[in-house]
């Protein structure tokens, strides 16, 4: 009797469910397998994932060697033959890889560890809301899957810098064009061939795109260091302008005149700084996308970053009204002993706390304006 | 005859990328000033709806 009962018990085996699933039912299955609630290993997984990033190995290592229960999946064949080879290879990879996060030593493979576990997961899932094709199947299809998916990435990396470089250098026009005809693209295929690849692409340009223009981006200027010294007011011109990189005007060999001296500093990315002699006074209007304006030793950070300040100059005084624009970077506005603390700061000896690394404040002003947001 | 159903992730999908298409020319235009302000909510609605129209095409 004991024997023929243990003869027609269906025999256990552990699949991936593909009814209790958040991700590929990897934690469904086992929780089935075990009698347990899968609830515990879903938990287990989450913590082992902040734990050096296991977690997510092991999962990913499950999620290949570990055929779905889904009807048609063919877990059993995909996993014969040169499908086989490369599951039982992943999975060799991917245990290599988690065993030292196991072992509490694996802070040194996770700098290469939980990048490619993200880089796969996120390819999965790319192609999941590209396609609407999701982890299940054999091993082999959920490779491909990872690695179609990995490849949108890519292509959305270079489209997205590829779009930034061409709004921020280009004209304005170009890559809202070539959104909007995307957009319309898409549109058009909804009703007739759905364009769904088109989108990932699409997206990034627009939003990389966006970030350029909401930070004011502009490359016009060449990109490396500048630096202007000019001796006279006559020497002196009204806009200086840079794309990428360090953009230096000083002033403290010019001879300038009493009454306001207007300035503009255009930088697209980097820093530009204005260091003027310690007897003029500077009312600066700086608009900053995302970075800092520090006047005279006064910091405004953030994104967006907006900062006025109109003092009056005492008469007979030169008063240089600055209007800098930066899209990402910074702006810096000092005297003469800022720029000696800000050398010395340079070789290494400069200190957060120092006060008197931005001159001292704009000492030859009369009252201030200032305002700031950001 | 009817005419075919359109795919509606696609077309949440392209009416959201041409929003965005739509306020970058406007800004490359000077008619309004672009800032993450609003960037960064229009941009948030439009992923969020992609993924919405898609989440819930493939529950159907």
């Amino acid at each position: 009797m004991t024997d023929d009962t243990h003869q027609h018990e269906p025999q256990k085996r552990l699949t991936r469910s593909s009814d209790d699933k958040v991700i590929a039912g990897v934690c469904g299955g086992l929780g089935r397998y075990f009698g347990l609630d899968p609830v515990f290993f879903r938990i287990g997984a989450v913590a082992l994932a902040f734990v050096g990033g296991a977690g997510l190995l092991l999962y990913l290592a499950a999620l290949l060697l570990i055929p779905s229960d889904a009807p048609g999946a063919g877990a059993a064949p995909a996993t014969q033959g040169r499908s086989r080879g490369l599951v039982i290879a992943g999975v060799v990879v991917l245990l290599l890889l988690a065993w030292p996060f196991l072992l509490g030593g694996g802070f040194l493979l996770a700098g290469i560890g939980i990048p490619l576990a993200l880089l796969v997961g996120a390819g999965v899932l790319v192609w999941w809301l590209v396609s609407g094709e999701g982890p299940s199947g054999d091993p082999a299809d959920i490779a491909r899957r990872a690695a179609l998916g990995v490849g949108v990435l890519v292509l959305c990396g270079i489209i997205g810098f590829g779009g930034a470089f061409a709004a921020a250098a280009g004209p304005d026009w170009i890559v809202p064009a070539l959104v909007v005809a995307a957009g319309l693209a898409i549109v058009a295929g909804a009703f007739l061939r759905p364009v769904r690849w088109l989108v990932p692409p699409a997206l990034t340009l627009a939003l990389a795109a966006g970030v350029v223009a909401a930070a004011g981006i502009d490359l016009d200027g060449g990109m490396g260091k500048r630096e202007y010294r000019p001796a006279t007011v006559a020497d002196l011109e009204d806009r200086y302008q840079l794309g990428v990189g360090e953009l230096v005007v000083d002033l403290r060999g010019s001879d300038l005149p009493s009454g306001d001296v207007p300035l503009e500093l255009d930088l697209g990315i980097g820093g530009a700084r204005l260091i003027v002699p310690d007897d003029v006074c500077v009312a600066t209007s700086a608009d900053v996308g995302v970075g800092n304006v520090s006047v005279f030793g006064r910091d405004n950070g953030g994104i967006h970053v907006d900062f006025e300040d109109a003092p009056d100059a005492a008469p007979d005084a030169t008063r240089l009204v600055l209007d800098a624009e930066v899209g990402v970077g910074e702006v810096r506005v000092h005297g003469n002993e800022g720029e000696l603390r800000f050398r010395d700061h340079d070789s290494g000896h400069f200190h957060d706390d120092d006060p008197g690394l931005n001159g001292g404040g704009n000492s030859a002003c009369e009252g201030t304006g200032e305002r700031a947001s950001g | 005859m009817r005419a075919a159903r359109p795919d509606i992730p696609a077309l949440v999908a392209g009416l959201g990328v041409l929003a965005l298409g739509g306020l970058l020319l406007l800004d490359a235009l000077d008619a309004i000033a672009l800032t993450f302000g609003l960037f960064a909510p229009v941009a948030c609605a439009v992923t969020g709806a992609i993924l919405l129209a898609s989440g819930l095409s493939r529950r159907e």
